[in-house]
């Protein structure tokens, strides 16, 4: 181990803590501190370790930490970059507080989840065993372009590593044909029974065959533009999944799906343990990774049966007597996929839309006249609406449009003056949040809670 | 009194909030009583165009934008222009409105023929232009302010004699360098901002329907409406935009 990376890690050790102590959560500081010390720290930090890095628009956080469970239940002591920092500097400062004193990583596994953006520069420093691409979905368009443009980022990070095996979704015509040309082993994963609503798609981002052009045809739809996809003119189509869930029964509970997994030829009974088709399909990335890196299938298995909320994404508390629920929402697909979960719920229920436009979130909110915001705004169940977040005059807009009248809708700034008001609420609440505004509402709940009176969807 | 909308290609050009558009035009039209449906062109479909009186026409991607092109190639391309020069209300942002120039030249000198309909021209540049904007209309499209979203790297150069649609205040608009902004030619109303623009701008939006319903009923009283929320939302945005 070279003397500079010691210096670096130490450095970023120290700068991670005075942030701490300091109140700030700071990730990307210390990492860049260590990059200034040592441009090889990253390299240098992951020698000797097994990585394995998620990537992709929308479930990174969820099964990354399905898979660093799954990791842990296997016996294997498992770094995971939990804060979100999924950039350069924040990974690069995760793996270099791994260090020990005398340069020695201290977990031998890492799980690494990296933005889709960043993937080229964190596979330029580091060589993942396996690297899982979620799904690609029209995302924070003012930050990368175009999905065309993010898809050919991802590919050229993979290209950086030709050895990595890859875990594809199969569902997303988008994904599946991410590595068409390169050199990468791939394992595929997805349904193979149709879920949820069908019937052609009004918006999708994978119209057409990313090969010739032509218009994709669907026999089976799961969610957004994820399904049994098949082009047409030029023949390519769905891969078949090594790992796929066969059988999932109509009626589910709203916390827990029961399902069929096929892993090659073996059928499991499984359990995973969050709502949300979308889950599902982070629940069988984590499984694909577990048969990629050769392990046997329980802990992974057990895993995703045990699979818990992770930070703002399906978290449950109690305010008053009022039940909330917080779900991030970043993009139209996931946005119209936790409405979708939020109306097939058998209760009223009242939600609140906290929408900003820091550069976290992306400064452009277009994106919420995309989403299905209709499906809740006109379901019989729904109660009270809120709107929320810088951009909560938008909100309300969309509200308006979507079929609300106007004194229906309240705009309320002050996240404590929100929860008191849904603290006298009847209804269950949904927060449907966008990532700064997550942030902040749960530091506020975090208070009003007393920071533990929260249990775990 | 009934207009008729027909979204263009909304399966290749629906990138960010288009849809938006046209919901806000159908529902400030309902809550006036005028009756309002809503049809689409999809690539590969022919039909008569003669049939409607406001067409929408939003953003893609390049990929997308590539396979419409074959499409235009065809007698919808034809259609279109009869309709633009019959006098027809169009609503065209962003890739949809480049497409109604003459064509667009890329970075590296390739040459793609678009629709023709009015003189003006897109080039590729390198820097996307992004960010919240504001410009002011010029007649005949009104004086009020339009606030919006844009994010391009084509730069749009209007034919000589061709009216912008308004003049930039902040933000970048066709080029970043002549100050205007979109394009206004006949009926047809061209700009780079998605938002989507019209729920913001009610105003904007009540200047496309009118013109429609002037064209079609040769009136074009529309009565207003409760617009509270539609101006906090411009507000906002246009005093955070003038402030930076």
């Amino acid at each position: 181990m070279v003397l500079k990376t010691i210096l670096a890690a130490g450095a970023c050790k120290i700068a991670r803590r005075v942030l701490h102590l300091t109140g700030r959560g700071g990730t990307t500081v210390p990492g860049r501190i260590a990059m200034a010390i040592d441009r090889d720290v990253l390299t240098a930090s992951a020698r000797g370790m097994h990585i394995v890095l998620v990537t992709g628009t929308n479930g990174k956080t969820t099964t990354s930490r399905m898979i660093e469970k799954g990791l842990s239940l296997a016996g294997e002591a498992c770094l995971l970059n939990r804060s979100g920092a999924n950039l350069l500097p924040g990974i690069t400062a995760e793996m270099a507080c791994n260090l020990s004193r005398m340069g020695k990583p201290r977990a031998d596994w890492a799980v690494v989840e990296c933005d889709e953006g960043a993937l080229h520069l964190v596979t330029a420093r580091i060589k993942p065993d396996v690297i899982i691409v979620t799904n690609l979905f029209r995302d924070q368009l003012d930050r990368y372009g175009e999905v065309m443009h993010t898809r050919e980022e991802i590919r050229e990070g993979i290209r950086l590593s030709p050895e990595s095996l890859l875990c594809l979704n199969a569902d997303c015509p988008l994904t599946a044909t991410a590595a068409e040309g390169l050199s990468n082993p791939v394992l595929y994963y997805g349904l193979d029974v149709p879920a949820g609503e069908q019937g052609e798609r009004e918006l999708s981002d994978a119209r057409y065959c990313m090969s010739c052009g032509g218009e994709l045809v669907y026999d089976a739809y799961t969610y957004a533009h994820l399904g049994a996809w098949r082009c047409p003119s030029c023949g390519r189509r769905r891969p078949r999944p090594d790992v796929a869930v066969i059988e999932l029964p109509e009626s589910q509970g709203s916390r827990t799906f029961h399902v069929t997994m096929r892993l090659g030829e073996q059928e499991h009974k499984a359990r995973v343990g969050l709502p949300a088709i979308y889950n599902l399909y982070n629940a069988l990335a984590a499984v694909c990774v577990g048969k990629a890196l050769g392990m046997p299938e329980k802990p992974f298995l057990d895993a995703v049966a045990s699979a818990e909320a992770a930070f703002g994404r399906m978290e449950s508390f109690t305010v008053g007597k009022c039940e909330i629920q917080v779900i991030l929402v970043k993009n139209p697909a996931g946005c119209s996929q936790a409405m979708a979960y939020i109306a097939g719920t058998d209760r009223a229920y009242g939600v609140a839309f906290c929408l900003n436009d820091k550069i976290a979130d992306g400064t452009d909110i277009s994106w919420i006249w995309d989403a299905d915001t209709e499906k809740i705004v006109c379901d019989s169940k729904r109660r009270s609406l809120w709107a929320a977040g810088t951009r909560a005059e938008d909100m309300q807009l969309r509200l308006k449009y979507a079929g609300a009248r106007e004194d229906e809708i309240h705009l309320e700034r002050d996240y404590g003056r929100l929860l008191e008001d849904m603290a006298n609420k009847e209804e269950r609440v949904f927060i449907l949040p966008n990532y700064t505004a997550m942030l902040e509402i749960r530091q506020v709940l975090a208070k009003k809670t007393g920071g533990e009176a929260f249990w775990k969807g | 009194m009934t207009i008729r909308i027909c979204h263009l290609y909304p399966d290749a050009l629906n990138l960010y909030g288009d849809r938006g558009n046209v919901l806000c035009m159908q529902k400030r039209l309902l809550w006036r009583g005028i009756r309002c449906e809503v049809d689409s062109l999809k690539i590969g479909e022919t039909k008569s165009l003669s049939g409607y009186d406001i067409f929408f026409m939003g953003g893609g991607q390049d990929f997308e934008q590539e396979v419409l092109l074959r499409d235009l190639g065809s007698q919808n391309g034809q259609s279109i222009r009869t309709a633009i020069e019959d006098g027809k209300t169009f609503l065209c942002i962003c890739g949809g409105y480049q497409i109604l120039g003459t064509h667009y030249e890329t970075k590296e000198g390739r040459r793609c023929g678009f629709l023709g309909a009015i003189d003006l021209y897109t080039t590729g540049g390198d820097k996307r232009l992004i960010g919240n904007y504001a410009y002011r209309l010029e007649e005949p499209s009104g004086t009020e302010t339009v606030v919006g979203f844009e994010n391009h790297s084509g730069r749009t150069y209007l034919g000589k004699g061709v009216k912008p649609l308004g003049h930039v205040l902040k933000g970048f608009g066709n080029n970043g360098k002549d100050g205007t902004e979109g394009v206004r030619y006949k009926n047809v109303f061209g700009t780079y901002s998605h938002g989507p623009v019209l729920p913001k701008n009610p105003v904007l939006c009540d200047r496309i329907l009118s013109t429609a319903i002037h064209h079609k009923y040769g009136e074009e009283e529309l009565l207003p409406l409760e617009d509270a929320f539609e101006t906090a939302a411009h507000a906002k945005m246009l005093h955070r935009i003038c402030k930076s």
